[in-house]
């Protein structure tokens, strides 16, 4: 009979490839705006590019997460998983909640002219990533930022609504980049709560997403 | 009725007038063909100056100038492409 805890060969494998590609699209995009971001001090494109720098951390943190959590249960050793386990989801929380929100403000940002909004938004990140971090549970930071998107979404949605009256294609795709960000969060979470191979195809479509996103950036830079 | 220009719009339209005027203004013609108030002028002429997009010369004769950088070539160059990102992104 095999040990209960075997080595997942292919799911480090899928995450480390998914991590690679997703990290690697979104630092690009986060170079390739520099010279534009440079020319202009435009604050949509600022908090646009840096949407792109924290969700490569986010996703980072998160691969760092998953990594721990397999290592525990392949090679079967003494690693206090309560307290190292718990500090990348620290990271996960306040990086991705910096993302959403300034994805969020760079659509907004002429409409809603908020003082000291990097402040607002690390104050935002920092509970958020708070609450993570002290219930010590992937769960609490996925309800959170299933919360947080949301609201989010419908404000987006809102102010799309109210100039075009249609819902462009690019709501479209950010609603569904911030929906597989739900998704990768859930792989932190209990093994039961999605199969790996449905897992696997949302990370697929995931990349699909972030690449499209990279392609309309790099036709223009 | 004619549209506000934005802030992106209004700095290129300066850059070109300069570039135009072979690469040479004085401040009066060139607030003259900016189409703005004097107090928006000179806001904007201080923002291209600290932001490196044009600089003042004084010729021999005391007469102040105004010229392009490179930087400013740049942004003239590029302007297309920065617009077409905003509009791309809805920033």
């Amino acid at each position: 009979m095999p040990p209960f805890h075997l080595i997942d060969p292919t799911r480090l494998a899928v995450e480390l490839v998914y991590t690679l590609i997703v990290v690697f699209l979104c630092f690009t995009i986060y170079y390739k705006t520099r010279e534009i971001f440079g020319l202009t001090k435009h604050d949509g494109i600022k908090y646009f590019r840096i949407t792109f720098l924290f969700f490569g951390l986010a996703y980072i943190s998160r691969f760092i997460s998953v990594l721990l959590k397999l290592m525990v249960v392949t090679f079967d050793i003494y690693f206090p998983i309560h307290i190292f386990g718990i500090f990348p989801l620290l990271f996960i929380g306040y990086f991705s909640t910096m993302a959403i929100l300034s994805l969020t403000y760079s659509i907004l940002w002429k409409k809603l002219h908020i003082k000291h909004t990097f402040l607002l938004f690390n104050v935002i990140a920092v509970l958020i990533s708070g609450i993570a971090f002290f219930s010590r549970s992937p769960s609490i930071l996925i309800l959170a930022q299933a919360v947080l998107l949301i609201f989010t979404s419908i404000i987006i949605a809102h102010y799309i609504f109210s100039n075009s009256r249609k819902i462009s294609r690019l709501y479209i795709l950010y609603i569904l980049f911030f929906l597989f960000w739900i998704v990768n969060l859930i792989a932190l979470g209990p093994r039961r709560l999605l199969p790996i191979e449905i897992q696997t195809v949302f990370q697929v479509i995931s990349i699909a997403v972030i690449g499209i996103i990279y392609y309309k950036v790099a036709k223009w830079t | 009725m004619k549209r506000k220009r934005d802030r992106l719009e209004v700095i290129y339209d300066i850059l070109k007038i300069i570039r135009h005027y072979n690469n040479s203004i004085k401040p009066t013609p060139l607030l003259r063909y900016s189409n703005l108030s004097s107090q928006s002028f000179s806001e904007y002429i201080s923002e291209l100056l600290d932001k490196g997009f044009i600089k003042e010369i004084i010729d021999e004769k005391g007469r102040k100038f105004f010229t392009l950088t490179d930087k400013g070539f740049e942004y003239l160059e590029k302007y297309k492409l920065i617009i077409g990102f905003i509009d791309e992104f809805e920033l």
